[in-house]
């Protein structure tokens, strides 16, 4: 069997603001069909990993790279791999939920996004939501959102900042089947959770981070 | 097991010996005669046998207002002393400001022309028509009537009479309207050259005419219905554009209305006691449904004004537009969701047409904003064509760059687009940068001087040039209006008498002006249009790469060297380079459909 692509590679990553030191010599490869839970109490730098994995933040030292590619916010080809659900994402007030999805389908140059779009939407349980404007859903229906915008594009690379935050039980039960189709496709996932069940329905290679303080 | 569990005494419990360390004993939870009895609570006072006082809501004010002088930590004097720098600031940038409102008052006022006279006596009309309008919409937007969340939760709950509790907001609602009527009638008066009598005719006439839409708009807050106001609103709206539209006509010389001061003051005198009566009759109807308004719609202006007064501490005027664009949103709710068309950046283009075409609303300030060179032509303001007009576009202009608000102020957004914030700024500013260059044509003809001499540009090429740099300029205005990122608190501050400060903090006030005045700087001077052509190109260049970061700006180099090395390699290799609008993988690299990227080596 032929050995999986490295999807991502994070060597040496350090990251500190100012004197305190947030993550220090952080390592990690994920390859494809991989699922990668990063665990530890709050403030161990979890999504601190994570922002500096899609280039939100950049590493105090250390590097990031996706497909070989080095990281950065301003890599076209990173966010054409990468999809992100942290938690920076914003909505356009006057663009239904159906709106947000097509038009970033369309962006990502699905032409025929219809059907994909409305598969998504029943997935994620916001059909009857479908015309509102994100400002008149509930953070739980925003969340599944956010989640779905991850699901109408193209990927390879999967960075989630606690998905399973503000679902309900059965949210997290979809979330966690979801992830593990993805992964079974080939998708590699990095994700940070508090949620037990989550991480053992994706049966995830656990990074436990400890949190080296300065 | 818990810690409610461990008990020192029990059934079960040992006592520990003498020189022995005491240990906890667990006694199991399930064990119930392990629990100890609990203890009965006993209510003294039984609320409801108290005696109950009938409230005096004055009082209850009162009070309040005294715990809050209690808890303040400097007098008046104190702040006013703390801020004495910023407080010299107002007062010179005022004395400017009336500096140059004399200055252009003085110039409208020379001007002898009919075309003068005639947009004296209806620019007026168009500001009166304007702040009708603002105050009929922040009325309805607001309230008029508001109460904190806190107030809504203390006060609004209790069984007093909420009348009494409002009735202060009431009468602040409108003499706000009144002041802030008042205020913009006098600007335009004195700007348009008006004599005395007129000036403190259309002073009092707005003031009250807004005082008395604002009471009426309370009136109908009482009643829960939106109906009356709303048309009024639109009639209002229409008598603004006519008014406007009359200032073209006249300007170009199209028709004479003949209208004189006097006549103007007769009319302002009739609008103004026609604003007084409304005042006293439906604010005297508006405070006897004082009662009647619901607490949901009190607090939900509320929370409004506090959370544009955060904004406003930060002096951050676009996140005070994004909180009233994302209020408006919820009331909308809902829409008709259509699919979009394209894919790539034209489906980010084509989506923002799909945008105006449902939101009309941002049309008309527009469509208005055609007017102002034709009124600044008719007043022989000359030169100043360009700032006013680039000024007044921009305002316009601003809520067409929602997606580039969107997709500037935070990057999450951004990052799930598969493009550069070169190409995601240059898409979101196709919209706008078409409707500047239409509205530049539009008002050509008032550049050109249509119906009297041309007030900027030596000939009337240079003329239309002016025309369309000053829609570049508005654009450009509106554009970085709208991309500026906010003041950035991390950073280290710098300090004033005031105390710390962001550096991006003062810079907040003339985001968009500044572009503006650059723009305009060869107009004033008489200096070729190429000129501010070029500095627009530049301006332009630098907003859409979001401003220089080194380290992006490395990074993007050694990736296109990447990119270009690679592009070298595939065409030795025999495979096209990729071109524009293509995916943007380099050409020496191919992939398999499980991703896996293949380096094609030179003569394979």
């Amino acid at each position: 069997m032929a050995a999986r692509t490295v999807v991502l590679k994070v060597t040496n990553l350090s990251k500190s603001y100012g004197p305190s030191v947030i993550v220090e010599n952080f390592s990690l490869e994920v390859r494809e069909g991989e699922a990668v839970a990063l665990t530890g109490r709050n403030g161990a730098g979890k999504s601190t990993v994570l922002r500096c994995l899609v280039g939100a933040d950049r590493p105090t030292e250390g590097t990031v790279e996706v497909l070989g590619e080095k990281v950065s916010e301003s890599n076209v080809d990173i966010r054409r791999n990468v999809a992100t659900v942290i938690d920076d994402l914003d909505f356009f007030p006057d663009l239904s939920v159906v709106e947000h999805l097509d038009l970033l389908a369309r962006a990502h140059g699905l032409d025929d996004a219809d059907a994909l779009v409305d598969e998504v939407l029943e997935e994620v349980q916001l059909v009857p939501q479908s015309g509102q404007l994100p400002g008149t859903l509930s953070s739980g229906q925003r969340r599944r959102l956010a989640l779905a915008t991850a699901m109408v594009r193209p990927r390879k690379l999967l960075v989630l900042d606690e998905p399973e935050q503000r679902l309900d039980v059965e949210g997290i039960r979809w979330l966690g089947e979801r992830l593990r189709a993805e992964k079974e496709r080939g998708l590699a996932i990095v994700l940070a959770s508090h949620e037990p069940s989550l991480v053992e329905a994706l049966g995830c290679r656990i990074v436990q981070l400890g949190g080296a303080r300065g | 097991m818990s810690r409610l569990s461990r008990k020192k005494s029990g059934p079960k419990a040992t006592a520990p010996k003498a020189g022995q360390a005491s240990e906890p004993v667990v006694v199991l939870a399930e064990q119930p005669e392990a629990l100890p009895e609990p203890a009965r609570l006993v209510v003294q006072q039984d609320v409801n046998s108290l005696h109950q006082h009938q409230v005096d809501e004055r009082q209850l004010q009162l009070l309040i207002k005294d715990w809050r002088r209690g808890r303040a930590t400097r007098s008046v004097g104190q702040m006013l002393s703390d801020a004495y720098v910023a407080l010299f600031s107002v007062a010179v940038i005022a004395a400017m400001m009336i500096s140059s409102l004399i200055r252009a008052q003085s110039l409208a006022a020379d001007c002898s022309a009919d075309s003068c006279g005639a947009a004296r006596g209806l620019l007026p009309w168009a500001a009166l028509a304007g702040v009708l309008g603002l105050a009929l919409g922040a009325a309805r937007m607001f309230g008029p009537v508001l109460a904190s969340a806190a107030e809504g939760f203390w006060l609004m709950e209790a069984p007093l009479r909420r009348s009494k509790l409002l009735a202060a907001r009431l009468l602040a609602a409108i003499l706000l309207a009144l002041v802030g009527g008042a205020a913009v009638g006098a600007l335009t008066s004195t700007l348009t050259g008006s004599s005395g009598d007129a000036v403190i005719a259309w002073t009092v006439a707005t003031g009250l005419g807004a005082a008395g839409l604002t009471a009426m708009a309370a009136a109908e807050q009482g009643a829960e219905r939106t109906w009356i106001v709303k048309t009024i609103q639109a009639i209002v709206s229409l008598v603004g554009l006519t008014a406007l539209l009359l200032v073209v006509a006249t300007a170009s010389g199209w028709i004479d209305l003949g209208l004189t001061d006097n006549l103007a003051v007769e009319l302002a005198a009739i609008v103004a006691a026609a604003g007084l009566l409304l005042a006293v009759g439906a604010g005297i109807i508006a405070r006897t449904r004082l009662d009647r308004i619901r607490r949901s719609r009190l607090t939900s202006g509320g929370s409004l004004i506090s959370g544009m007064q955060g904004a406003m501490f930060a002096m951050d005027f676009g996140l005070m537009r994004d909180i009233l664009v994302e209020r408006e949103a919820v009331d909308r709710g809902h829409v008709r969701p259509t699919r979009g068309r394209g894919t790539g950046l034209t489906a980010l283009v084509l989506r923002d047409v799909q945008r105006i075409i449902r939101f009309p609303k941002p049309w008309v300030l527009l469509a208005a904003s055609v007017v102002v060179p034709y009124s600044v032509q008719a007043l022989g303001l000359g030169r100043l064509v360009v700032p006013i007009a680039a000024i007044v576009l921009m305002a316009a202009l601003i809520p067409f760059f929602t997606s580039l608000r969107i997709l500037s102020r935070t990057k999450g957004l951004a990052r799930a687009f598969p493009f550069t914030t070169a190409q995601i700024r240059t898409a979101t500013c196709v919209v706008p940068g078409v409707l500047a260059l239409v509205w530049g044509i539009a008002v050509t003809p008032a550049f050109v001087g249509v119906g009297g001499t041309s007030m900027v540009g030596k000939t009337p090429v240079d003329a239309a040039m002016w025309a369309l740099v000053t829609g570049f300029a508005g654009m450009l205005a509106a554009m970085r209006w709208q991309s500026a990122k906010s003041a950035n608190y991390q950073a280290p501050m710098v300090a004033t008498s005031m105390g710390a400060m962001p550096p991006g903090l003062m810079f907040n006030l003339v985001r968009g002006f500044d572009m503006v005045a650059l723009m305009s700087v060869p107009a004033v001077f008489g200096w070729t249009p190429w000129i501010s052509v070029v500095l627009g190109i530049i301006i332009f260049s630098f907003l859409r790469v979001g401003g220089i970061d080194p380290e992006e700006m490395r990074e993007l180099q050694e990736q296109q060297k990447k990119q270009l090395n690679e592009s070298r390699l595939g065409q030795a290799a025999g495979n096209p380079a990729p071109g524009k609008g293509a995916s943007s993988k380099p050409a020496g690299k191919a992939t398999t459909p499980a991703g896996q990227k293949i380096r094609i080596k030179r003569g394979e």
